[in-house]
């Protein structure tokens, strides 16, 4: 009896070691208090002249934040500011980060990063390697959006302070969805970029982000990417186009001149798809299919709106002008940048990877050579609360 | 293992006190006989109750020549004297008033019994020892003058308080009626319920100085035979000095001693236990305490409330779910912010992250700390709340309020968060009041665990806690059941509650035929095999 509880007792103290061995080796675990580190909003990443990288970090101060909310001021004296901006030089991101703790108070947190703000020069000499630290480091949230700023250092825009709201970077992301459901811009999320970083057969495109005034940004327009280096931007117009393409609008108002005046149209519905059709094991043209429900929104023209024949004509007014601004947004994208941000390749590596095998590394010019299709399926569905314009002389 | 040791050492402690115990007691002899003439009865009486204020005897002489000569011996107070004088005391005198002593052929003993004490509650003491026993029980003794046995007389006074409401199991719908310090006045309560002649109650002494009468009661034919043997026997095991309450019972039959969980149930309310017993469980009344003991007790009945059966089905589910919810939050909250604010920044969403970190902004503490001191306090103040006179609970819940509300976040040593949490998973403890104690204690394992290693250590506590409930039982039944093993039928009154109409057979787990083996053998090892 004593021998069999000895050996028990041994069995119960190897099984203790071993499940507190087993809790204590899984990982990096450290108990930090959240008032121990500094919650960083918003991440500016560029490049120095010298070839360095230079991050800038935007991070909250949530007292400030709670006071300003709730209007509980510190009883006079200079209101605290809700951020603080802070950049520093590095040889790599993680190196600019860590020796950035040199200059601030506690440790950096990547995870409530809102907005990630890349340099033009970054851009032009290609971003896919800063982006490797955004994939192996474990505070990274994959889904924050990704800018690039134009005409500005990222610096400048973080720096910026905006009446809008306390912390710009909720600010920036705040527009970035606005204009999303505009179509004007198109939303990059860190997992989007990683996604399609490697992948020939479509080319990134990210938002851009530009100073509009003092106070103020405004996330318009496309950066076009070719193999990772910025090749050239996109104006809202042709944003709009290009995402017509890749089927990735999700609502936004198109003017069409009709009727002797002008007509704006809800587009409520979107679907986009492209191809590449295929003649002798070669690729003889590309196509766009674009089907899309419309509402219409005003109607400043002098004609009517009784019949389902007057908005046929209308349907196929809209249907031409959408096919202009795909037209448009991909003469930019095959002539001026030779990139394929549609996502042609994907097809072709999709039905035809012998073909894909071949062609891939040089694909873009093979892109820019082809001709290409556009349909484009317009339908209205309704006209608003009223049909015609209601006449004063009845 | 630990739980054998411990049983041994309570053992051999009780045969210890046991010893001491024959030592006092004058009355060690247990056939010493009862004397045949008064004047002996009178002085070994009076050498036993020495020192007994309130014992009381009194001689009564009758018969033509006053050669009748009787005693009658009771404790004062505890017999109801107007019932002593009218049942037995009138009678004698009438009736033997104009006897002779010498009637051969019917014994004055045999004719007290038969045609002059009105009382119908009446048995005999054989030995000495027997009678002191009845007496000190509230028995009325007659001794005869002559004769080496005596008659116990049932005349006690009825003692303690009317049937009230329990103050501890509130029901909004059903009986008001619940249990009350005496024995009778309990089990009339529950065969008042259950008229059948199937509902037994088998009595027994337990305790070797209070001699506290236990009742075990269930339904024959209901019930399972195993489970009562089993029951008996631990009871029979039982070898204490007092049985105060039956919490001393609870804690000697209970199949596992250090497990933070009840393997036996208590209830005050009539209606409740008269439910339990046609379940096919056994009911263990102790006199002296309105709480009435149920085995076997399982997990799920945590979460059974009377109102249950008595409301509508969907209600009664909705309200089964809320309180397995009310239980997890108050076993987990806090260690659930401990862990998401030390370790798992991460997964908050970014507005959240930065109300908690503007509240935990300036806080001296760290949130294990500072939960600690939240809950303590809480428990300071629950516990303050049950011991002071009532009067001046509301005095306390004023302050309470002020200091750990109010005062306490605006001096900075808490955050506003904090409070909210407590409060919280104090009004959530007490959603599922039989593990109101498991909860409190688990709480704080659960915050260690979670300051320790996060989510890590909140699952890790949370896995070996449900092993420990998977692997207890309560009298061979499984703790989990019906969950585990899965028993369906029983399902139907587990977190889903079917209308009353629709619960056509009883609890399975409960009735498991077949169950000889180990019960009665090894206590630890009961298991009932299906």
């Amino acid at each position: 009896m004593r021998y069999r509880k000895d050996k028990c007792a041994v069995k119960i103290a190897i099984l203790a070691v071993l499940s507190i061995a087993l809790l204590l080796l899984t990982g990096c675990w450290n108990n930090r208090d959240l008032t121990e580190i500094n919650m960083v909003t918003a991440l500016g990443v560029d490049r120095s002249e010298d070839g360095k990288v230079l991050v800038t970090v935007q991070v909250v101060e949530p007292a400030a934040i709670q006071s300003t909310a709730s209007g509980k001021g510190k009883g006079g004296g200079a209101q605290a500011k809700p951020v603080f901006v802070e950049s520093y030089e590095g040889e790599t991101v993680f190196d600019a980060l860590r020796s950035m703790l040199s200059i601030v108070d506690k440790k950096l947190f990547l995870s409530t990063t809102q907005v990630l703000i890349l340099g033009e020069r970054l851009s032009k000499n290609g971003i896919n390697e800063v982006l490797d630290f955004f994939q192996r480091y474990h505070e990274v949230e994959y889904k924050m959006d990704v800018l690039v700023a134009r005409d500005v250092t990222p610096k400048d825009i973080l720096k910026m302070e905006t009446d809008i709201d306390p912390i710009p970077a909720v600010y920036i992301k705040g527009t970035i969805e606005n204009t999303v459901s505009r179509a004007k811009a198109k939303r990059t999320m860190l997992l989007d970029l990683i996604k399609d970083m490697e992948n020939r057969g479509r080319q990134l495109a990210i938002g851009q982000v530009t100073k509009a005034g003092e106070k103020e940004v405004r996330t318009e327009g496309t950066a076009v990417f070719s193999d990772g280096k910025l090749a050239g931007w996109l104006d809202p117009y042709e944003t709009r186009g290009y995402l017509f393409a890749a089927g990735k609008v999700e609502s936004t108002i198109v003017n069409i001149p009709a009727d002797n005046g002008k007509i704006s149209m809800e587009i409520m519905q979107s679907k986009g798809k492209v191809n590449a059709e295929f003649e002798n094991g070669e690729p003889a043209m590309l196509s766009v299919q674009v089907e899309l429900e419309a509402n219409v929104g005003e109607y400043e023209a002098k004609g009517k709106l009784d019949s389902p024949d007057d908005l046929h004509r209308l349907e196929g007014i809209l249907g031409e002008e959408v096919k202009r601004e795909i037209r448009v947004a991909l003469d930019r994208a095959q002539k001026d940048y030779s990139s394929d941000i549609f996502g042609f390749g994907t097809q072709v590596h999709k039905y035809h990877p012998e073909y894909w095998k071949k062609v891939k590394d040089d694909w873009n010019d093979t892109f820019s050579k082809l001709p290409v299709d556009i349909k484009v399926d317009a339908r209205i569905g309704r006209t608003g609360v009223i049909k015609g314009p209601i006449k004063k002389d009845g | 293992m630990g739980d054998k040791d411990m049983f041994g050492k309570t053992r051999k402690r009780n045969r210890m006190v046991k010893q001491n115990a024959d030592i006092d007691n004058l009355c060690d002899d247990t056939y010493e006989p009862i004397p045949q003439t008064i004047e002996a009865v009178k002085a070994r009486l009076n050498e036993v109750f020495s020192e007994c204020s309130d014992f009381m005897h009194r001689e009564i002489v009758c018969g033509e020549d006053g050669s009748i000569r009787m005693l009658v011996a009771y404790i004062n107070g505890f017999i109801d004297k107007r019932v002593l004088n009218q049942d037995v005391v009138r009678p004698i005198l009438d009736y033997f008033s104009n006897t002779k002593l010498n009637d051969k052929k019917n014994p004055i003993y045999e004719q007290l019994k038969e045609c002059v004490v009105n009382n119908n509650d009446m048995k005999e003491a054989e030995n000495l020892q027997q009678a002191v026993d009845n007496i000190v029980s509230g028995e009325a003794l007659l001794f005869i003058d002559g004769e080496d046995r005596a008659l116990v007389i049932g005349v006690k006074a009825p003692q303690g308080r009317q049937v009230a409401e329990p103050d501890t199991e509130v029901s909004i719908r059903g009986a008001r009626e619940g249990f009350v310090e005496n024995l009778l006045t309990n089990t009339t309560l529950i065969r008042k319920r259950i008229k059948n002649q199937n509902l037994k109650l088998e009595m027994m002494q337990l305790g070797e100085q209070t001699k506290t009468d236990i009742c075990i009661c269930y339904i024959k034919g209901i019930a399972n035979e195993e489970i009562v043997k089993e029951v008996r026997d631990r009871l029979k095991k039982i070898k204490i000095d007092a049985i105060l309450d039956s919490g001393y019972i609870e804690q000697f039959i209970a199949d596992s001693r250090l497990s933070l969980f009840p393997t036996v149930g208590n209830s005050e309310k009539c209606d409740k236990l008269a439910g339990k017993l046609l379940e096919g469980r056994v009911a263990i009344f102790c006199d002296g305490t309105p709480y009435v003991l149920t085995a076997p007790y399982l997990f799920i009945e945590s979460l059974q409330a009377s109102d249950d059966y008595y409301d509508h089905a969907f209600f009664a589910t909705f309200m089964r779910l809320l309180r397995l919810l009310a239980l997890l939050i108050s076993n987990i909250l806090p260690g659930m912010y401990v862990a998401l604010v030390g370790f798992h920044h991460t997964v908050i969403p970014f507005k959240l992250m930065i109300t908690l970190a503007a509240s935990r902004q300036g806080i001296p503490f760290s949130p294990f700390t500072e939960a600690v001191l939240m809950i303590v306090a809480f428990e300071l103040l629950r516990e303050a709340g049950v011991r002071m006179p009532r009067p001046i609970g509301q005095s306390l819940s004023i302050v309470g309020a002020i200091v750990l509300g109010e005062a306490s976040v605006a001096a900075g040593i808490s955050s506003n968060l904090m409070v909210i949490i407590v409060a919280i998973t104090a009004v959530c403890s007490f959603v599922v009041p039989p593990l109101i104690r498991a909860t409190m204690l688990l709480r704080f394992v659960f915050l260690a665990a979670a300051n320790f290693l996060g989510f890590l250590g909140i699952s890790f506590v949370f896995v070996t806690v449900f092993i420990h409930l998977c692997r207890l039982r309560s009298f061979g039944v499984p703790y989990m059941a019906p969950f585990s093993p899965l028993t369906a039928s029983d399902l139907k009154d587990s977190m889903v509650v079917v209308p009353i109409w629709a619960m056509v057979t009883r609890p399975r787990i409960l009735r498991q035929e077949n169950t000889k083996g180990a019960a009665g053998v090894k206590r630890q090892e009961v298991h009932l095999k299906r």
